[in-house]
């Protein structure tokens, strides 16, 4: 399709790009204060900031082509793939908390509070180095989403789309730093759910409203596409019942962990600019559930997208379903005012990735391994600088994305599978140490490609379905880390007392607890120390305390 | 039945508080989530799911929030020393004290 606008259209699309652009400006001498503001705004937010940015980030350019793809292929039961986010659930009360009292600018300086020594060190260079590398990726994945959706509306080169919309958005992210997107974010958060909705009610009004959804699914015999829970079976099909219990305790239980989903990295930035720890809660539960809510909307927008054009097999064609709502149905003026939307959506997932990719070079990388002298306007210039390499970079990838799909896929399996467990016992149990984090991540690079691509192409084991590869890789790769944590030394009880005083962690921390009552560190009820027997234990009496 | 004053060091611990909102949590999404959805298509399980999920959320924030309130008046007294000691980590300062 070819959509033509009128000058109004793009009169919404220029007033809409100068009001970003604008933010930037507004927010430079805010950004430029000190490396503190330019990545997490001085860490003074109200909650209702950064959750509006975890929404507004989260909806990507690919996030309505995806949905409407489940939807479309699942009925109302593809709505729970959408709760990959529903670790925040738990994480905004648990892990957030924890996070968010560590003070870590990122995750992988979260290592070197948690753990010490070598292993904590190589943690946080091989965390900072990856976490480069995948914002970059991201920013690819998501620019050539933009291109395509440029191609198809307009007919432009893929390139156009990817180039020119991530260079507007540099700007403001290299002026004014994290301000500069969490402002813009708010900004795209309303204009985005606004016209989610608009679109929606628009697609849904004209396939007859509610009723009339329900009426012409019932004539395709189709009526139970509204039913959440209709799955194929136990064990078999598109969609068993053993793969969406898979789903949902990855996604619920993985709130008790840091890191257990690829959306954790970005809203760690998003905790830490909270202005409190309360803050840090509110901002994740309610971005993600506004999210969700979003997912809600968008599920019935789809069906009835599903009612207008049923049969539709070919899975590019009924992806852009939701695009298609809009811009073959709203009338002419809006179409420029929807176009805005998308480029307000995809701005915001930019703008983030950019600023995030930047944190970690410049706090991670350079301060602490390249010049931890830095003064504060030198860590701005890098992170700036920093910011243009990723946005060079992503350039690269997202025009070689279309090679590189099945590479993303696996990417994205090694954070879902046999480091699941680790990144939760890394916040819930004191003895888990460095080097059996450390040695998870290595062990599941191993096993995953074992597992999902090299002894399948043998023949020595059959393809395995996604749920079976998730329970495979984490026994496997419980059968390395477990036995090198307790191999090893715990960390030393001086580092997990002070990190257990800060952090007040949640699970199995009994010694380290104690430890810290016998030194009068903590209260517990009025008190500083356990009963006399027990404050008497020496520290070096505790199993594996060096 | 829901307590509202926490001292520091009450707050600071992991209470039965913390357990109903770590449970209610995943219902109130799921519930607000399906239930939006089928009230959209006009289902009463939709009503019931959104009600339902609604009033557990608001629960849910009179159960924590005075804990989470509590907690955080008692960490900002703290935080700019640790925020000192990270300082420090960054730029090799501890490490460097210790091996001295």
């Amino acid at each position: 399709m070819s959509v033509t606008f009128t000058f109004l259209d793009w009169l919404w699309v220029g007033l809409f790009l100068l009001l970003m652009v604008g933010s930037g400006i507004l927010f430079y001498r805010l950004g430029k204060r000190s490396e503190s503001d330019f990545f997490l705004a001085g860490r003074g937010l109200p909650w209702w900031l950064p959750a509006s940015s975890v929404y507004a980030t989260h909806t990507a350019t690919d996030t309505p082509m995806w949905i409407t793809g489940v939807i479309y292929k699942n009925g109302m039961a593809g709505i729970w793939y959408t709760f990959f986010c529903g670790w925040a659930a738990i994480s905004a009360f648990v892990s957030t908390r924890i996070f968010r009292r560590s003070l870590a600018y990122t995750q992988a300086e979260w290592n070197v509070v948690r753990f010490t020594g070598l292993g904590s060190e190589l943690l946080r260079g091989w965390m900072a180095g990856w976490q480069f590398f995948m914002n970059m990726f991201v920013l690819g994945w998501v620019g050539i989403a933009m291109g395509r959706v440029c191609e198809y509306l307009f007919a432009w080169p893929t390139w156009i789309g990817l180039i020119v919309f991530s260079l507007v958005c540099a700007i403001y992210v290299l002026a004014a730093g994290y301000w500069g997107v969490v402002m813009a974010d708010f900004q795209q958060g309303v204009i985005a759910f606004l016209v989610i909705i608009i679109v929606s009610v628009w697609g849904i009004h004209t396939a007859g409203g509610p009723n009339g959804i329900l009426e012409k699914l019932e004539v395709l015999g189709e009526l139970d596409r509204i039913n959440p829970f209709a799955f194929t079976g136990w064990w078999s099909g598109d969609f068993p019942i053993a793969w969406f219990i898979t789903m949902m305790l990855i996604a619920f239980l993985g709130g008790f962990g840091m890191g257990t989903t690829i959306d954790w990295y970005v809203e760690a930035q998003r905790i830490q600019s909270a202005k409190t720890v309360r803050d840090a809660s509110y901002s994740i539960w309610w971005g993600t559930i506004l999210g969700l809510v979003r997912n809600s909307v968008w599920a019935v927008a789809i069906l009835a997208f599903f009612v207008l054009f049923p049969g539709i097999t070919e899975q590019s064609e009924y992806e852009m379903g939701w695009f298609r709502l809009g811009f073959d149905y709203l009338p002419a003026g809006m179409l420029g005012f929807f176009f805005a939307a998308i480029l307000a959506i995809h701005l915001s997932t930019i703008s983030s990735h950019l600023n995030l990719g930047a944190l970690y070079a410049t706090r991670d990388l350079y301060q602490h391994y390249v010049n931890p002298q830095a003064s504060q306007k030198r860590l701005v210039q890098v992170g700036r600088i920093s910011t243009g390499i990723l946005l060079l970079g992503s350039f690269f990838y997202g025009l070689i994305m279309e090679d590189i799909t099945s590479w993303l896929i696996f990417a994205l399996w090694i954070m879902a599978a046999g480091i699941w467990l680790p990144n939760i016992l890394q916040v819930v149990w004191w003895r888990f140490n460095a080097w059996g984090y450390l040695s998870s991540w290595i062990a599941n690079l191993g096993f995953s490609w074992l597992v999902v691509w090299i002894l399948p192409e043998l023949n020595l084991i059959p393809h395995l379905l996604d749920y079976q590869q998730f329970w495979i890789l984490m026994i496997l790769g419980a059968m390395v880390y477990f036995p090198v944590t307790l191999l090893t030394k715990s960390e030393p009880m001086d580092h997990l007392v002070h990190y257990y005083v800060m952090s007040r962690p949640i699970g199995w921390w009994g010694p380290v607890r104690r430890e810290a009552m016998r030194r009068g560190l903590i209260l517990v009820n009025g008190e500083t120390a356990l009963g006399a027997e027990e404050a008497s234990r020496p520290a070096d009496t505790y199993p594996n305390t060096p | 039945m829901i307590r509202r004053r926490w001292s520091a060091s009450e707050a600071d611990e992991w209470t039965k508080e913390d357990w109903i909102a770590i449970l209610l949590s995943p219902l109130c999404y799921v519930l607000i989530t399906i239930g939006a959805a089928l009230a959209i298509l006009l289902q009463v399980s939709g009503y019931i799911m959104l009600a339902v999920g609604i009033a557990m959320t608001v629960f849910l924030h009179l159960v924590i929030d005075p804990k989470l309130k509590a907690i955080s008046n008692e960490y900002e007294t703290k935080q700019q020393d640790y925020l000192r000691e990270l300082e420090a980590k960054v730029r090799w300062e501890s490490i460097d004290q210790k091996a001295s």
